[in-house]
């Protein structure tokens, strides 16, 4: 393979950017699935018709029984409580501000500053 | 280790590793199917295979590997499925490359392209080992790896492949049939 | 892909401990003479909320776009490094000193952190103390001390926030808004 050949097929097939915002759409489908109620995939068309299906569709709820389903519902759970430990610490966050605004608003107040 | 260290050390690695690889697994996809949303359809399923299975795999390398691997299956298939549909060489929906300092790479702005369309009439083994080779820099035991085709196949194809590009576009790039 | 386990298992327990290290770590940054871990022995409710970088991240995964709430949080802490929150009650007045919380005050007194709001109410015996930390001109994070008789309350909020975010974020999230005037801030005094 001469040398000229190869540098233009490297050239050519140099790496693309994937289009913009590719990663996050990326993650939000894969936060999509985490969710409760996600739709399930489509049947793959390998498995084929019949008899052999069933057969494969019961393993296939077995084994996603005991693994995926967990791992599923415990990243969920994780992320509801992740959620509400946020959630408070910026209500907390909040009133703590606001009761500084308060003071801040009342050391203002036209009825302070009267002589 | 708790599991919600494990979730936590799964969703850290996901993020970055989709970061790191998502230009592989988009380029390997796109060079192959020549269609930026079909690119895109098929590297979102491969990220999200990672996603359901990063827990089995064993290290960085081996990510890559399976990463690559899976991508070339899954564009394969997704050629076959979508095979009455005619081919986009939709090369304005990607921004224009960079251009290259190096003066070696200055020439026919439009080789490139030429190539990529030749390269896009190649059988799909062949055109994959082809993107495996020129675009990944992928040592041939590892593209039969990753294809799950023997050594000798994948050593026998690229010969004929290069054979057929020289053809094609040999007169191009200054070169003759030998 | 290969059978479940191995050195992928591994390494996810190696982040995960490194996180925990860096976790407590900057804990004791703030603590450096046990002070935050000698109030919640004394304290008869305790709130401590740890959230890092990647655990903001994590959360906001889960945030409802349609929840006001949810919505708004998700942007404060778009660019956030963390949001640490400590929070102690106490059954009667008098569990905690001045002397106690000291030691985390003198933390804020570098070059880089400036008082912008001190406000106390002798009546209610609250104190509610407002840093920015500065490096030039970019802010890098806030903290806010409140006490009151019978609670103590830390807020260590990492990240780009800035005085504007701060005017945006009281009277948020189910809490009344006053309007802050900007003019005010920086002034210290007594409300009353």
């Amino acid at each position: 393979m001469s040398d000229k050949l190869e540098q233009e097929l490297k050239k050519a097939l140099r790496r693309v950017e994937p289009p913009a915002s590719f990663a996050e759409r990326v993650l939000a489908r894969a936060a999509e699935e985490e969710k409760p109620g996600a739709p399930l995939r489509p049947w793959p068309q390998w498995l084929g018709m019949g008899g052999l299906r069933w057969a494969a569709a019961s393993a296939l709820c077995a084994a996603l029984a005991t693994s995926g389903l967990v791992y599923h519902h415990e990243r969920q759970k994780q992320g509801e409580e992740a959620k509400e430990q946020l959630m408070l610490a910026l209500r907390i966050t909040s009133s703590k501000l606001q009761i500084a605004a308060e003071g801040v608003q009342q050391m203002n107040s036209p009825e302070e500053n009267q002589p | 280790m708790t599991s919600a260290a494990t979730a936590l050390a799964n969703q850290l690695n996901f993020e970055d590793l989709v970061r790191e690889h998502e230009r592989m697994v988009f380029s390997i996809a796109y060079h192959f199917l020549q269609n930026g949303a079909a690119a895109e359809e098929v590297s979102q399923d491969v990220f999200l295979a990672l996603f359901r299975g990063l827990s089995k795999l064993e290290s960085r390398a081996h990510v890559t590997f399976w990463l690559r691997r899976v991508t070339c299956h899954r564009s394969i298939d997704y050629a076959r499925r979508n095979k009455n549909a005619a081919a986009e060489v939709s090369w304005d929906e990607l921004p224009e490359q960079p251009p290259e300092n190096n003066s070696a790479q200055r020439g026919d702005p439009m080789l490139s392209k030429r190539l990529r369309q030749v390269i896009a009439t190649l059988p799909e083994k062949m055109r994959m080992i082809v993107i495996l080779r020129y675009q990944e820099d992928a040592g041939l035991e590892e593209i039969a790896k990753a294809l799950r085709i023997p050594l000798n196949t994948v050593k026998s194809t690229l010969h004929r492949a290069h054979a057929i590009l020289r053809e094609k576009i040999g007169a191009a790039i200054g070169e003759g049939n030998v | 892909m290969n059978e479940i386990g191995g050195v992928m298992k591994r390494i996810g327990t190696i982040v995960a401990l490194l996180l925990a290290t860096q976790l407590t770590a900057f804990a004791q940054d703030w603590d450096p003479g046990g002070t935050l871990k000698k109030l919640s022995t004394r304290a008869s409710k305790t709130v401590d909320v740890t959230l890092d970088r990647s655990m903001l991240q994590f959360a906001s995964g889960f945030l409802d776009a349609k929840d006001p709430d949810q919505a708004r949080a998700r942007k404060v802490i778009a660019d956030m490094k963390g949001i640490y929150v400590h929070s102690f009650e106490f059954d009667k007045s008098g569990e905690y000193t001045e002397q106690d919380v000291a030691a985390i005050r003198d933390q804020l007194k570098g070059p880089e952190w400036s008082r912008i709001v001190n406000v106390r109410s002798k009546s209610e015996g609250q104190n509610v103390q407002v840093y920015f930390r500065k490096e030039g001109e970019k802010f890098k994070g806030l903290v806010v001390i409140a006490t009151e008789p019978t609670e103590f309350t830390f807020v260590d909020l990492v990240g780009p926030i800035t005085p504007e975010d701060l005017r945006a974020l009281g009277g948020q999230f189910g809490i009344p808004k006053v309007e802050m005037d900007q003019n005010s801030a920086g002034k210290k005094g007594e409300s009353k």
